[in-house]
């Protein structure tokens, strides 16, 4: 089963602290590789956090298409008869870099760095916060919290008047 | 559905669903060009030389704070050509609501009725339905002449009952419409704290 739907992905829940925790790897790996901006978004596509500078990129679309990338290889790594999902992905510019790799938990994690940077040395420092990042957001898992805690009734009545006043009814 | 506690964030995804050339692209292009450009994305198409999609439309818009909460919403469109099965069910991954274009024109029924079907397999594929799942429909394309009587769309197409609208995307009517009642279909099946 694919898993989708709003059942399956309320389960997508990110705590104050693991975002914490997350950034904190973040801006290490951005640090031991002199990447330009390192990006953690959600497999659907959704951004959940950056560091560096990412030179006016939109990162809801940037994260779309890698999450997009990411899924469609995912299907050729299963038409080649691979159980799991290619790890990685490795887009190679004319002055800039974009290594994409699975963190699992339904994450991936995205490095845009110039390309003076040793490819080698992305993908050690990537692997070590990937293994990072693994036990943190195994923890996330136990105390995952219900989208209950985050909404109420009046949120809602709130969100109804809100996007009547955005879409101009 | 995304939540990030730490940035107050909600995260919902929408998907343009339909046969090829019903207009899900024109919806979004509409809504692109009338919402505040400070509250949405840049339009993304990925399209083949023949400025069909290949593969999806995306855009992001958000409202403003809303009890410190920022609601976001993700907005797909999939191509709709038949060879193209395994892209829709990568664009319908995580899907929160889905709207259905459906092509009003008389020829058109049986492209409806095939990609209705499409739909309903890979939801059915994930343990949803249209039964169930949150969905409106909209008859696109009611100015062309020789279009199906609404009655007869609703009678072939709109077997569960959803909430339907009669569109012409090109000219933006009814497509903002569409919009907030997907939204609001989605965000009313939200569980939520009382």
């Amino acid at each position: 089963m694919d898993g989708f739907g709003t059942n399956d992905s309320q389960k997508l829940i990110l705590s104050e602290e693991i975002y914490n925790q997350v950034t904190k790897q973040m801006h290490q790996l951005a640090s031991n590789t002199g990447a330009e901006c390192v990006i953690f978004c959600e497999s659907n596509g959704y951004p959940v956090t950056y560091v560096g500078d990412t030179k006016g990129l939109e990162l809801p679309v940037i994260s779309s298409l890698a999450a997009s990338n990411f899924s469609a290889t995912a299907k050729m790594a299963s038409l080649l008869g691979e159980k799991d999902s290619f790890k990685y992905l490795f887009q190679e510019g004319e002055h800039t870099n974009l290594y994409i790799s699975n963190v699992g938990f339904s994450f991936i994690l995205l490095v845009v760095f110039d390309v003076e940077v040793a490819l080698g040395m992305v993908r050690i420092y990537t692997r070590k916060t990937i293994e990072a990042l693994g036990s943190i957001l195994e923890s996330a898992k136990a105390d995952e919290a219900s989208a209950k805690q985050f909404l109420d009734l009046e949120f809602k009545s709130l969100l109804s008047e809100e996007l009547n006043r955005s879409l101009k009814f | 559905m995304f939540i990030n506690h730490a940035l107050q964030e909600i995260n919902l995804k929408v998907v343009y669903y339909g046969p090829g050339l019903s207009g899900k692209t024109t919806n979004l292009e509409y809504i692109y060009q009338k919402l505040d450009p400070t509250l949405r994305s840049e339009l993304v198409t990925l399209n083949t030389r023949e400025e069909r999609t290949l593969y999806f439309d995306f855009m992001q818009f958000e409202l403003g704070r809303i009890k410190g909460k920022k609601p976001r919403f993700n907005l797909y469109t999939v191509p709709g050509q038949s060879y193209y099965r395994f892209s829709r069910k990568i664009i319908l991954k995580g899907v929160d609501g889905i709207v259905f274009v459906a092509d009003s024109q008389r020829q058109r029924m049986s492209d409806n009725l095939d990609s209705l079907l499409d739909l309903e397999t890979n939801l059915i594929e994930s343990g949803y339905s249209l039964q169930t799942f949150p969905w409106v429909i909209q008859y696109n394309k009611r100015d062309l002449p020789d279009v199906e009587s609404v009655a007869a769309l609703q009678a072939k197409l709109n077997f569960f009952g959803a909430t339907s609208f009669e569109a012409v995307a090109t000219d933006g009517v009814q497509v903002l419409e569409t919009l907030r009642t997907i939204i609001t279909n989605v965000v009313e099946k939200i569980e939520v704290f009382v």
